[in-house]
Parts: C-alpha cells; structure tokens; sequence
C-alpha cells in the first residue's frame, strides 16, 4: 500500500529542549530597549536553517559550549521581554536576567544529501522549532536554537527568533559570531547594541504613505494556508535571466524578483495590470551615518514599488532597480518616524498581507564556518507569520554556485504554490528545486 | 569567655592581657620550669671545678662494660619499640576539585523559569523555591549536570553514569597531572558517593578507566551523606596504618542527576535549589619519600554518629512523598541536631588539640558547675588558638551561621565557607576541598598552620579532621578558583531578589 505523499510521516524529531546559559553573568539591572522599527516587527519572526557536512569539531556538545561563550555578548538574547514600567510608557523592552536561550535537540532520519533532495516544505520548515509567546511572556525565549542530526554526522543549525529582537541580517551575523567563537577567532562583527539608532530626527518628518495604507488594512478573517518552495538558481542562470532581459546595469535581484512578481501575478489573475509590491530592504549601510553590520536590531525599510505588469519583464526589472537604487535618506527615516509616533498602538502586519519582497542578497549568509573552510552547504531563510498574498525572500546563494548564484524562497497560498514551482517561465532558467510541498 | 557581667572597656582590655599571660604560661609551662633548673644546672656546674667534672667520668668508665652495654641497649630497644608503635604519618600528597564549566551555569532566573516550565511544579511550590533560592547565598556560577539543563530533566541512569565519569575523571585526572603518580602505584582506592550507587560500583569504573592493578584496595562508600568525605579519610588512614609504603586515592563526590525531586512536599526540595555538582580527588600517601612534597599531615579525625536518637537519625531521610515521588526529606529541626552533634564532636576533639591552657580552664568551669553547683554558662572553648583556619561544610547558609555562632568565630575564619557556599553551591561531601583550596588561594596557608574539616551529614553525623599545613602554600594556586579568586571574597546580601 503506497502512502499518499500529504500524510508521509517527517524524518525530523525533535527529542530534547533545554536551555543555553552565557558563560559570564549578565551584571544585574542591565535592559535592552526596543526602537520603533523593532516594534512595528513584533508580529513576525525569523528563522535561518544552516546546513554543515560532517566534520571532527562539528558536533552538538562543542557546538552547544560555544553558543554559551558567545551569548557572553549578547546579553540582549539571553534576556526576557517585560513591561517598561520605568518612565510610563508600558511598552515592551529586555530585562537581561541571564535566563539563556531555549535549545532543542533534533534527529533526522536521513543523510544531508538525500535531505536536501527530496524534504518537503514541512520538514524544513521543523529544521527550526518555534513556539510563539505563550500565556507568560517572562518565561519565553525569544530565541530557539535546533540542531538537527543527520543519519552521515551532519548537521543542520536553525536558528529562530521573534523579528521583534532581530532581523534576518541581525540573525545571519549572530551565526557568523558564533562560529567564528567555535573556530576561537576574532569576532569580525561584534554586536552593536545602539537603541537610539532610530530615535527620531531633530525635526521629524513622520509620514509614510505606504504604511499608512497598510496599517488601515483589516487583517484578513481566514488566513489562506501559506506553503514554500525554495529554487537555488546558480550563477549561469542568472547570468541568462540578465541576458535575457536585455538591458545592462541590472542587478540579480532585480532580475529574479521582477520575474517572480511577473510569474506570481499571472497565476492569481488572468490580466494584468498595475500593481504595487512591497519591499524590504536592509538599510544598515544606506543612512548617512552608516550602522554596523553588527547593529543589533531591526534596520529593515519597506516601501511600495508600482509598476505596469503588462509592460514586459524588462520594464518591472528596470521600474525595481530605479526605486532599489533610489531608496533616500529621508525616506527612510520618515517612515521611522511615523512608525515612532504610532509606536504605542499595536503593530501590523508588516511582512504582507499584500505580495511582499524581501532583498536579502546583499548580505552575506555563506561565511558562518563552524569548522575552518567548511561553509554551509546550504542555508534557508523564512519568515513566520507573512500570510496574505505571499512573500518572496531572495538570498545570496552558495558561494560554490558562483558570485551571482541566488536563492529565492517563495511563500504563497497551497494552491500557488503548487503552479509556481511547475511555471515554464522560471524553469526555463533550470533552478534546483528544493523544499516543496509536495515531491 | 566572660563568666561574670563585665564592667566597661577598660577592664576588659585589661582581662585580655591577663587572658594572654595566662595562656602563654599554661601553654609553655615545660619551658617556664626547664628555664629554672637548666640555670640552676649551669651555675652548678660553673661553681663545681673541671676536676670534680672529670671525676665523674672516670667513674663511669670503671663501671662494667657489661652493665654499660646493657643500658645502652636498653634504650635502643625502648627506642625502637617507641618509634616502631607510633602510627604511621599520612600525608596528604596533593588535591585536585573538579572545575564546571561554565555552560553548566544554572542563574537564578534560569533555575526558576525551569520550575515554572515544568508541569510537575504548581505554583506554591515555585513561589517556595523561589524563597529558598533568594536567601541561600548561592551565587549565579553554581553548575548543574547537564541533565537538568533539559525540561523536564532527563534523569536516566546513563546520564547519571555520564555525570559520575565527568566530574570523576576531570578531578582524577588533574590529581594524576600534579602529582606525577602513576595509576599502577595506587594501593588504596576510597569512592564515597551517597545518592548514585550503581553496579559495578564508581570505584569499580574508576579502576577501569585508569587500569589499577587487580590487587587494589578498593571501597565504595554510599548513602552516608555530606560527611562521608571525612569518614573515608578514615578509613583510608585506618588502612595506611596497616600497609606501609602505599598510596591511598579518596575520590569524594555527589552526583546530581537522579535526583532532582519533581513533586510537591516542601521539605524535600530543598536538595534542589542548593545541590551543586562538584567532586574532588585526594592522594594520601604514608612514604617517607613524599613527606617532602607532601602539603598536609592528617592529625586527627574524629567522628561521632547521633544515630541512636531517633530524632537525629529521622532528621535527613531519603523516603518517597504521597505520590510516590522519592526525595530527601529535611526535618525543621536540623540545626538543633547539628549544633548538638556539633557540641559532642568538640568535646572529643578538644583534648587532642585544645592547647593546655583551654583545656585547663574548661576543667576549672566544668568542676565549678557540677560539682560547686555554680550558675556560670558552659565554658566555649576558643578553639581559634588551635586552629589557624576552619573548613566548614558548606550545607547551606543556615549552617555556616550557626557553627559561626556555637564555635564564636570570627567573618574572616568562615569566608571560605561562605564563599565555596556562593561560587560552587553546597557540592556536598567535596565541599571541604574546595573550602581549602579557597584558603590556599588566597595565599593564606602558611608552614605549621593547622586546620579543622567540619563536615555534618546524614545519620546523623558530625566528623571532624584537622590537618597539619606541611609547607607554605605559593600563589597563584591552579584550582577550581583560578579564574573567580579575584572576585573574592563578595558581600553576599540576607536575600537576593530574583524576580
């Protein structure tokens, strides 16, 4: 009796949960405050899978004693979210009480290879164990960190965390820090903890037309069933996407998310038309005075692009890379200090519910090597809680795919999704295909 | 020591240097009286010419070489008897504690969100805990296993094994390293863990991993609680007595792991907030070549058992709660029955270390008591002029306090309790080692110092050993506390407030 493939049984169990002390203590009375952009992320979270051949010093114990040393200088994570009772206004912010971040132990019941050619969106997706705030928040960590066993001696790394304390970059330079502590190197990026980053402007200009708009949106009443695949396009690839579109000084990225928004669009309705897109974008090194990439925090911009869809690929790629490149100073710090203003009031869904980007490629994600040369054989990245539309996450991709290499993580609706990974239009460019729902 | 009310200050400065006077003419009383007759020798001698001088010897000389002979033979073998019977030294070659890593750490914040995450605990028994854990004068760098680091705690045998083997073979092996001692040379092996007791024994793991010789001495001592440190000691004295030339190896520990108590009955959670995991491994030796490496000399042990009163034995018992949960019961009155058993230990301890001048005064109080009915408090001897320092079993707070109080000592002769109490937690039967390797830290332990383990357990007993310092101990010491010394000592506050 063959079983239907929706029902197989997932090769990932997680067997353990425990926690992770930093190896000094945090000195009493020490607080981590939140800026606005935090805030405004509290609904989502992230969760960034690294996956590591087998290798002598790679192991769960000696990974879990350097996850101790360097939480030493995160004292932010291994603090509890409480209520600043202080100067009055009751929002949320760390107490770093030491308390540790949750780990948990995982096996899959499969080598690394036969993984990532045939997991589905479910199994990776348990690569990384989330639990949502429960009824005691003082309880919770915000921080969860699996490790996941492969029947070879791999390993998968996944790191998960309420967008409220980091984002994805935030994330990604954590990881490196934590293997470059597992390797007893110089810590390249250390953690910047800089709450008034984002403190408003002397004379502040709040005004955000674009999330004005989303934050009037009612959320939806019944949150379609979202589901992933994951397409790893190697450098040649995109080298044809570019060539394809015929037009020079044109990114990857905007190669690779104006034909996803193209292709996305054209399955959800029959004629196109103009559209918006959101986008997210890393502005740590885009402000004037520019943050560390160690800047712990949210340092993510979202802004609307609109473009005419029937006008070609070549003309969205183009319309992308005029309003990307064009991101101003002023914008940016406009919408922070609208977002300043409504700080008190409860955050929105940032990620979605309308077709969201994230542009992730400019960020390095392939240099956490726990062992010395060894990179990550892969890495994935997803975002909780973006129902709606959909959300498509370009990444850089494995540096042994070339420098142009992209990975591009797309969530839509079951039903899109479905069409999306079987699409002649992006298969023309003969991307791997991983992590989708159904094999 | 005032019997009587004392008037003001003056007088009783006065009475410190009459206290003094007194002391140094009791104590040297030997000296004081061969002063005399030497003097009186001499002058003797000065006035008696050098022919009267020689007159003498030649009167020895025409005694019979056999009565000579004999006298001198006489007093070989008186000699030889004297020596021969005297017990054999035992020396304390070198100690080594095992050192927790850091990521064992169990903070305060930590330990509590663990209690609340697990379904066993309701909420008055967190709220008790919490209490406990505020006014234990633990610090935020004890360690736990690594089992209760996970929630709910996975307490397995083979986690328990896997404890036993870290924390046993980090001590040993860092004791082997000082020591340069071959495991081949090891004679006597002494293991004394009181809750973990699995077959083959720890001492049986031991001699498999180090691979004794099969003719080893060896002995596992279980279920006799915080104290069985000292008895071990004991009985490793006892058989260094009957073997000469051997090296005795006494590995005290505690393990942890099967023991955290998931239920509800008060007083048997007090184990889980203060046990810590700690072990440490002693080399004892009777060579005369290793006197001169040797650091300490092991004067005296004492033990004495409260066991026959049915209060002292109940007071820490190991028995299973109304739900089947098996815990260690602590009764509420433990201190009481740890002062008294206290107080028959330094009764027995006290003639064999007291100098003649307590020991004096003790008899003159103790006879205007019971026999002239007089209304004096029990004379408490000062038992600071036997012993330069104090290594109390670090029990918890509670203890520490009330042994400060009984036995009168001074902040400065408990620090290294209190402290061993704050960096490692109550590490139970290897607390002492700690304790001293604190002492020796911070440079304190100088040639001649003596110094008194206390420790109190299960039973209920009260053992004491006192120590001879053999010679100066050099800082920086390699220890447990190589990397806190600098820190210490700290004030540890009545409560510490954790959430």
């Amino acid at each position: 009796m063959t079983v239907s493939v929706e029902t197989r049984r997932s090769r990932v169990t997680v067997y353990a949960k425990s926690t992770a002390p930093s190896l000094t203590p945090v000195k009493p009375g020490k607080t981590h405050e939140f800026t606005a952009l935090d805030h405004s992320m509290s609904r989502h979270s992230v969760h960034l899978v690294c996956y590591y051949r087998q290798a002598p010093t790679v192991t769960m114990t000696a990974l879990k004693e350097s996850l101790c040393d360097v939480l030493s200088y995160y004292p932010a994570m291994t603090g509890r979210l409480v209520k600043n009772e202080g100067d009055g206004c009751g929002e949320w912010m760390v107490k770093c009480n030491d308390a540790g971040v949750r780990m948990v132990d995982a096996r899959a019941d499969t080598t690394l290879d036969e993984f990532l050619a045939t997991a589905t969106d479910e199994e990776e997706r348990q690569l990384a164990y989330w639990e949502d705030v429960g009824s005691d928040p003082y309880l919770w960590s915000p921080y969860c960190i699996q490790f996941t066993d492969f029947k070879d001696g791999s390993m998968a790394v996944g790191i998960s965390c309420t967008h409220f304390h980091a984002d994805p970059t935030c994330v990604a330079v954590f990881s490196r820090a934590w293997s470059e502590t597992h390797r007893r190197a110089l810590v390249t990026c250390p953690p910047f903890f800089h709450p008034w980053a984002f403190y408003p402007r002397k004379n502040p200009v709040p005004s955000s037309p674009h999330l004005s708009e989303k934050s009037t949106i009612p959320p939806p009443l019944h949150p379609p069933a979202m589901s992933s695949v994951t397409f790893a396009f190697s450098a040649s690839s995109v080298r044809q996407c570019l060539a394809d579109l015929q037009l020079s000084n044109l990114s990857p990225f905007d190669a690779l998310a104006s034909l996803l928004w193209l292709r996305i669009s054209s399955y959800k309705s029959a004629s196109l038309g103009t559209a918006q897109l959101t986008l997210a974008v890393d502005c740590r090194r885009r402000m004037s005075a520019p943050l560390p990439l160690g800047f712990y925090g949210n340092a993510l911009h979202f802004f609307g692009v609109k473009a005419d869809l029937s006008s070609g690929w070549s003309h969205i790629a183009s319309e992308l890379n005029c309003h990307v490149s064009g991101i101003k100073e002023d914008d940016v710090w406009s919408s922070v200090e609208w977002l300043h203003e409504r700080s008190k009031e409860k955050a929105f869904q940032m990620y979605g519910p309308e077709l969201t980007c994230l542009a992730w490629d400019n960020v390095p994600v392939y240099n956490a090597e726990f062992s010395p040369g060894a990179i990550p054989v892969h890495v994935g990245c997803r975002i909780g809680n973006a129902q709606g539309e959909g959300l498509v996450v370009i990444m850089a991709g494995a540096p042994g795919e070339g420098e142009e290499a992209r990975t591009v993580i797309v969530t839509l609706p079951t039903d899109l999704t479905a069409q999306i990974y079987r699409d002649e239009a992006i298969l023309k460019y003969g991307p791997k295909i991983m992590f989708s729902p159904n094999i | 020591m005032a019997n009587e009310p004392l008037p003001p200050f003056s007088s009783s400065v006065r009475l410190k240097y009459v206290k003094l006077g007194y002391q140094y003419l009791v104590n040297h009383i030997l000296t004081f009286i061969l002063i005399p007759i030497i003097v009186g020798i001499s002058i003797e001698l000065a006035r008696v010419g050098p022919d009267e001088i020689l007159s003498l010897v030649r009167f020895l000389n025409d005694l019979d070489l056999i009565y000579v002979m004999s006298t001198l033979f006489l007093v070989i073998i008186v000699g030889t008897v004297y020596f021969m019977s005297r017990p054999r030294p035992v020396y304390l070659v070198d100690y080594a504690c095992f050192r927790p890593k850091p990521n064992f750490r169990v903070p305060f914040s930590t330990f509590l969100e663990h209690a609340r995450l697990v379904p066993q605990f309701d909420e008055r028994t967190v709220r008790f805990q919490v209490k406990i854990l505020e006014r234990s004068g633990l610090g935020e760098e004890t360690c736990l296993p690594p089992a209760n680091h996970y929630i709910p705690p996975t307490c397995s045998m083979a986690a328990a094994r896997s404890e036993a083997e870290l924390v046993i073979f980090s001590a040993i092996d860092e004791l082997l390293n000082k020591t340069g001692m071959r495991p081949k040379n090891i004679d006597i092996l002494i293991v004394n863990c009181s809750l973990f007791s699995p077959t083959p024994s720890l001492s049986a793991m031991i001699v498999n991993k180090y691979k004794l010789r099969s003719n080893i001495l060896s002995f596992n001592l279980s279920g006799m609680g915080c104290s069985a440190g000292l008895i071990s000691l004991d009985l490793a004295r006892d058989l260094l007595q009957a073997h000469g030339n051997s090296n005795a190896l006494v590995v005290s520990t505690e393990i942890i792991t099967p023991n955290y108590y998931l239920g509800k009955e008060r007083a048997m959670l007090l184990p889980n907030c203060l046990f810590r995991m700690g072990a440490a491994a002693v080399l004892l030796s009777n060579c005369r070549r290793e006197r001169s490496r040797a650091k300490y000399r092991l004067t005296h042990v004492v033990r004495t058992h409260k066991g026959a009163d049915d209060a002292a034995y109940r007071c820490v018992f190991q028995e299973q709660d109304s739900e089947g949960l098996t815990g260690i019961n602590l009764s509420k009155d433990l201190m009481a029955i740890a002062g008294d058993a206290l107080k028959s230990n330094i009764t027995t301890m006290g003639p064999l270390v007291l100098p003649a001048s307590e020991q004096l005064l003790f008899l003159f109080s103790l006879i205007a008591r019971k026999v002239f009915k007089a209304k004096w408090k029990p004379y408490i001897p000062d038992f600071r002029l036997a012993f330069e320092h104090f290594c109390i079993h670090a029990g918890g707070r509670a203890v520490i306090d009330e042994l400060q109080k009984n036995l009168q000592l001074s902040d400065q002769h408990v620090e290294a309790s209190r402290m061993a109490l704050h960096r490692f937690g109550n590490t139970s039967s290897s607390s002492l080692w700690y304790e001293l390797n604190y002492i020796e830290s911070k440079g304190r332990m100088k040639k001649g110092d003596r110094v008194w383990m206390i420790g109190f357990g299960s039973g209920f007993k009260c053992n004491s050993a006192v120590w001879k310092c053999l010679k100066t101990i050099k800082t920086p010491v390699d220890g447990p506390w190589s990397t806190s010394i600098h820190r210490y000592p700290v004030d540890i506050p009545a409560v510490v407030k954790v959430l």
